[in-house]
């Protein structure tokens, strides 16, 4: 009778290990999958790139630009449909901080 | 900016797409591969990837050495994950790709919009590609002209005297005639 149980537990206890273990099996294969598509979709790594930038960066240059009342349209028309301006263009000449301020 | 957006984003749940044009990497830098990062990021960062994508993904993997995408079938995919959620899309550095790719990439993005009405775009370039901006894109954009204010100037010269390899060679004497000496050679504007 005693044994009987314990092999019933044990039983139990292999199935949970094979259920966990499957569950284990799928999850990776569907993370495996996502990053296996998302270096189909582009093999350039543009944070990189980012990262350079905001280590060469001084804090709060440009700052007055993020005043002006065209940034501000056209950031906070993101969750307005219909705002005056999809694209805000930022130009300038050579070295004037265009890719650096914050 | 793309911190900044970021910071913005993440109050309110919005992507950050970004991309840095770069002369030096212009080989790799293809319309399909700029457009094709810029789909990663947002995709990235969706739970499920949609299946329009993963359909795709699994058809072009049979063909013999795996097939990638077209500009066109990406332009579709961003038109579908631009419309499930705000996003914003930056494109630094518009004048470091050759005119061809330029005005491709230029093209992709106004079809984007045209699908996206939750979509912004923030791009960067030197003054002779708002032509180019205008004539793919006119009437969407709002054009800002980048000139460094005197503050922003000496903001950086303090930053980089403050990381000098030997400090003690220089007092704040030498520091502020270095900071006057520049500050005075910036042009009026």
């Amino acid at each position: 009778m005693l044994q009987e149980t314990n092999t019933k537990k044990m039983s139990v206890s292999v199935t949970d290990n094979i259920n966990s273990f499957n569950n284990v099996l799928i999850h990776n294969t569907i993370a495996d999958n996502q990053s296996e598509i998302l270096k189909w979709l582009s093999p350039l790594e543009p944070r990189i790139r980012h990262q350079d930038v905001r280590t060469r960066r001084v804090d709060n240059i440009g700052e007055r630009l993020l005043h002006t009342s065209g940034f501000r349209k056209w950031c906070d028309g993101a969750q307005y449909k219909g705002s005056d301006y999809e694209i805000l263009f930022c130009y300038g000449g050579p070295g004037v901080g265009k890719t650096y301020f914050r | 900016m793309v911190d900044r957006l970021c910071d913005i984003a993440n109050e309110r749940n919005i992507a950050v797409s970004c991309f840095y044009l770069d002369f030096a990497a212009r080989e790799e830098q293809s319309p399909s591969n700029i457009l094709g990062s810029l789909l990663k990021q947002i995709v990235g960062r969706l739970e499920v990837i949609p299946d329009e994508i993963s359909r795709t993904f699994q058809d072009y993997k049979k063909v013999i050495g795996g097939r990638g995408l077209r500009v066109a079938e990406i332009v579709r995919m961003l038109q579908t994950v631009t419309s499930l959620q705000p996003t914003f899309i930056c494109v630094d550095a518009l004048d470091e790709c050759v005119e061809k790719n330029r005005l491709e990439i230029l093209d992709s993005l106004r079809q984007v919009l045209e699908e996206s009405p939750n979509l912004r775009i923030f791009l960067t370039g030197r003054r002779h590609i708002r032509i180019e901006v205008d004539r793919y894109l006119g009437g969407r954009a709002a054009v800002l002209s980048v000139e460094p204010s005197r503050d922003d100037i000496v903001g950086y010269v303090r930053m980089r005297l403050s990381k000098d390899t030997s400090p003690d060679m220089m007092d704040r004497g030498l520091q502020d005639e270095i900071i006057k000496g520049i500050t005075e050679n910036i042009p009026e504007t």
